[in-house]
């Protein structure tokens, strides 16, 4: 028997979980690729494990809340596979899903769908600051990981820099967890509250509890740790690993720390890679500067069949990225089962709950977009750390008309390292942008290449077309 | 529509390695040059390039192309060198010689014929290719899988970065005031007295000649200087690994380690149409294929796949002409950008720097085509 299913579910966080809850409702025979040991994705990382542990009091009451979910995605028919892989993923030449090839206990393995969701989640910002690839910078995203996985927290006092939730959300539950705040230099320019008090109101109506949650963790930190506002460029110093910070407000000084750990964070973006792969149509999102995919009302991207649901088409948080989730599987049932149909007033529901979500989101999107220096760095900052090209090394490529991302790849090498481009990609459209005098929304990223996550020659080589799976 | 200013010697469509390789030639040979270039929507068949100068097999079938690519080999020591001085970027070009594995005693036979007919036609310049057996092999290159019974080898093969080559001759046009504008799709190529106008998007371009080396554009550019350049798509597959120590101390027909300790695994052959997306099962052969032959490439991980479309006459092998109708106009197509960019810069610009192409380039007119049909 050759593995065919209806439905292949790309992740397993808040919206590919609830996916695949609702769609194995309908009867669909569905697939659920994880690479993570345990589901959850990022926001609920290990949730199961931490369940009654000291470590939810630190994570706080969401993340505990993550577990309800998890059970019953454990409890749903959907077949879910843990630590897999997707490497690269073949669309149905236009007849609608495709070919998921992933990678399970070092065996490269193909699946069919007539319908793919990908609820592959978001990634942090890239840092771009001088000195942020020695070692003892570190982005917070990656950081909130070893917490919630090991329960891991850096040893020694902490600097952080940045802004946005998750930035506040990590100091609080560091504080928690035992650690100690050097200092929190926010990167949220001045003046941007009185413009946008509007959409703070409108926020405020729409989603009260987290934005008093936020409110409270701001007060919180204010009054407990160092914190510095307006800072409007950072460099960090130390030759072999971090020593010192230099931080500049708005209108000050520099001025000179030691440091032993930076924890950074410009807030995050929809992952674009297997969209990108795809070929996917991709529009910039001007309220939340980044790509997202195009995709219509329930989640559909350009491509028949492919469907993407959470924070990978857009960043709007897990909550949200549930109901999308949900959204997702009634288009994929309809398009699947026609047979079956959805109450329309669950999916007017579904609709109510997301928009007011999305409403609350326009404050956070516009308080917390970041700075230009953020994303313009100066000429001495690394821009592709796997092959170490410089901002100065790309600005150097204005001759000639050079100006396309995948140019500037071929030409200086970066985004040609093991982390793809993930990491360069929009510094590279920018600078881009920059030389050329256009915008990052014409430039585009690069144009991505499997594999999507790591594979070796070997795995690549036993991959068996014919193979078939129990 | 506007005229652009100033009007070139030359006008060369396509600023992809053959464009840019006789661009660079011709600069060299004292005319002006403006390189018109497609966007980057074009297939950009100079990015899917394996990187190897390679002379060993090639021509079996047109001998003439045996020598050309000899030649092209030849030359290659100098116009790095020229590259590098003109241009202050290195192509990364070595000749440690290269091998083509042999899996079995049959195909070891098959190729030792085919060395010989090789070797008899180069009129007495010395082909140079030999066959090794197993024992000989693992004195150059240790490591090899039990399957690999014998290989060819050559002196004359050798690599180079088909980036930095793409890179580096941009430099040198730039820097011996060669114009290059870029998002330049060329429209039409219309006489214009005794000289060419192209119209492009960026507006029109006059030039006293023009060369077409706009790959696949050929086909459609052609006509139009009464021409007819029959091509076909073949799509390459190519995958790289992370860096390594050293490890393949010299370019084989399947694999090569490049300067930066990446290794390059190629050579799939699909006739898929224009379409450069990587398809994973050809992926996975070549995989197999780099692991059979060198098994410790097994462990290195992955970072990139891609594809990109060849350009391939009917036959295989290069189009270089001039037009009967239109003098001046010239096409060029081929396969082999980096094996063929020393004789593209230093023996082909100069003939049509002089207005003519030599007698040794009859053999690649295409009306060799005009009673062929496609295969």
């Amino acid at each position: 028997m050759s593995d065919h299913v209806d439905l292949i579910i790309i992740g397993a966080g808040p919206a590919g979980m609830s996916a695949a809850i609702a769609a194995s409702r309908q009867g669909l025979s569905i697939v659920v690729l994880d690479e993570q040991a345990r589901p959850g994705g990022q926001i609920w990382r290990n949730v199961e494990q931490r369940r009654d542990g000291a470590l939810s009091t630190v994570l706080g009451r969401d993340y505990a809340a993550g577990a309800e979910l998890v059970d019953r995605f454990r409890a749903c028919p959907a077949d879910y596979r843990a630590e897999a892989s997707v490497w690269h993923i073949d669309e149905g030449q236009g007849t609608g899903g495709g070919k998921v090839f992933y990678l399970k206990d070092h065996q490269a393995r193909v699946l069919e769908g007539r319908c793919i969701l990908l609820a592959t989640g978001a990634q942090e910002r890239p840092p771009a600051f001088p000195g942020w690839t020695l070692p003892g910078v570190m982005g917070i995203g990656a950081a909130q990981v070893t917490l919630k996985s090991g329960g891991q927290i850096p040893d020694g006092p902490v600097w952080i820099a940045g802004c946005g939730p998750l930035a506040y959300l990590y100091a609080m539950q560091l504080r928690r967890a035992g650690g100690t705040i050097a200092g929190f230099l926010d990167t949220t320019p001045p003046g941007r509250l009185l413009p946008n008090f509007f959409a703070f109101l409108q926020a405020m109506l729409f989603q009260p509890a987290p934005m008093l949650k936020g409110v409270a963790w701001q007060l919180a930190l204010r009054c407990t740790v160092p914190w510095v506002p307006h800072v409007a460029a950072l460099t960090a110093d130390g030759g072999d690993r971090l020593k010192t910070l230099t931080y500049t407000t708005t209108g000050g000084k520099p001025v000179t720390v030691e440091a032993a750990h930076l924890l950074v964070h410009e807030g995050i973006v929809p992952g674009t890679h297997p969209t990108l792969m795809l070929g996917c149509e991709q529009a910039w999102s001007d309220a939340q500067d980044c790509f997202a995919p195009k995709l219509d009302e329930w989640g559909e991207t350009s491509l028949p069949g492919i469907f993407v649901a959470g924070d990978a088409g857009g960043i709007a948080g897990a909550q949200a990225a549930r109901l999308r989730g949900e959204l997702a599987a009634v288009a994929i049932m309809r398009r699947l089962k026609p047979s079956a149909v959805a109450e329309r007033d669950a999916v007017k529901r579904l609709r109510s709950r997301l928009s007011r979500i999305i409403a609350g989101r326009a404050f956070l999107d516009r308080y917390f977009r970041p700075r230009e220096a953020a994303c313009l760095p100066p000429d001495d900052t690394v821009i592709c750390r796997c092959e170490g090209v410089t901002a100065a090394q790309i600005r150097a490529l204005t001759t000639n008309g050079l100006g396309d991302p995948n140019m500037v790849k071929a030409f200086t090498r970066a985004g040609m390292g093991p982390c793809q481009g993930r990491q360069c990609g929009y510094g590279v459209a920018r600078l881009t942008a920059e030389i050329t005098g256009t915008h990052a929304a014409t430039v585009g990223l690069y144009r991505a290449r499997p594999p999507l996550k790591p594979i070796t020659l070997g795995e690549l080589a036993v991959l068996d077309k014919q193979r078939t799976e129990a | 529509m506007s005229m652009n200013e100033r009007a070139a010697d030359t006008l060369v469509i396509g600023g992809g390695l053959v464009g840019a390789a006789v661009a660079y030639g011709l600069l060299r040979a004292g005319e002006s040059v403006t390189v018109l270039d497609e966007g980057d929507v074009a297939l950009r068949a100079s990015r899917g390039n394996f990187g190897l100068v390679w002379v060993q097999s090639k021509g079996d079938k047109m001998h003439e192309y045996a020598r050309w690519t000899r030649g092209s080999a030849d030359l290659w020591p100098e116009f790095a060198g020229l590259l590098a001085q003109d241009g202050g970027i290195d192509p990364d070009y070595s000749k440690p010689g290269g091998i083509h594995f042999m899996l079995s005693e049959e195909d070891l036979e098959k190729k030792r014929a085919q060395l010989h007919r090789l070797h008899n036609s180069l009129e007495g310049q010395e082909y140079g290719a030999e066959i090794i057996d197993r024992e000989q092999l693992d004195a150059m290159l240790p490591g090899l899988g039990p399957d690999v019974v014998g290989a060819s080898w050559s002196p004359h093969d050798g690599h180079a970065s088909p980036l930095r080559l793409m890179r580096g001759l941009h430099s040198a046009i730039a820097a011996k005031g060669g114009r290059y504008v870029a998002d330049a799709k060329a429209e039409k190529v219309e006489r214009d007295g005794s000289g060419y106008v192209v119209r492009t998007a960026k507006g029109a371009f006059r030039g006293d000649k023009v060369v077409l080396a706009a790959g696949h554009g050929n086909k459609w550019l052609a006509p139009s200087v009464g021409l007819d350049v029959p091509l076909r798509p073949e799509k390459g597959q190519i995958i790289v690994t992370e860096r390594v120590r050293p490890l393949i101390p010299m370019p084989t027909h399947v694999m090569r380690q490049t300067a930066e300790g990446t290794i390059m695994v190629g050579d799939s052959h699909e006739d898929t149409g224009y379409s450069d997306a990587s398809t994973s099962s050809v992926v996975s052969d070549i995989a197999k294929h780099a692991v059979r032959c060198f098994p410790a490439l097994g462990q290195l991980r992955v970072v990139r796949t891609w594809g990109a479309v060849r350009v391939l006459s009917l036959d295989g092998f290069p189009i270089y002409q001039e037009s009967a109708t239109h003098p001046g106009a010239f096409s060029i197509n081929c396969h082999s950008g980096v094996t063929l960019a020393g004789a593209h810069a230093l023996a082909l610009a100069p003939m049509i720097a002089r207005g003519r192409l030599d007698a040794s380039l009859d053999a690649f007119h295409s009306r060799r085509f005009e009673h062929a049909t496609a295969h």
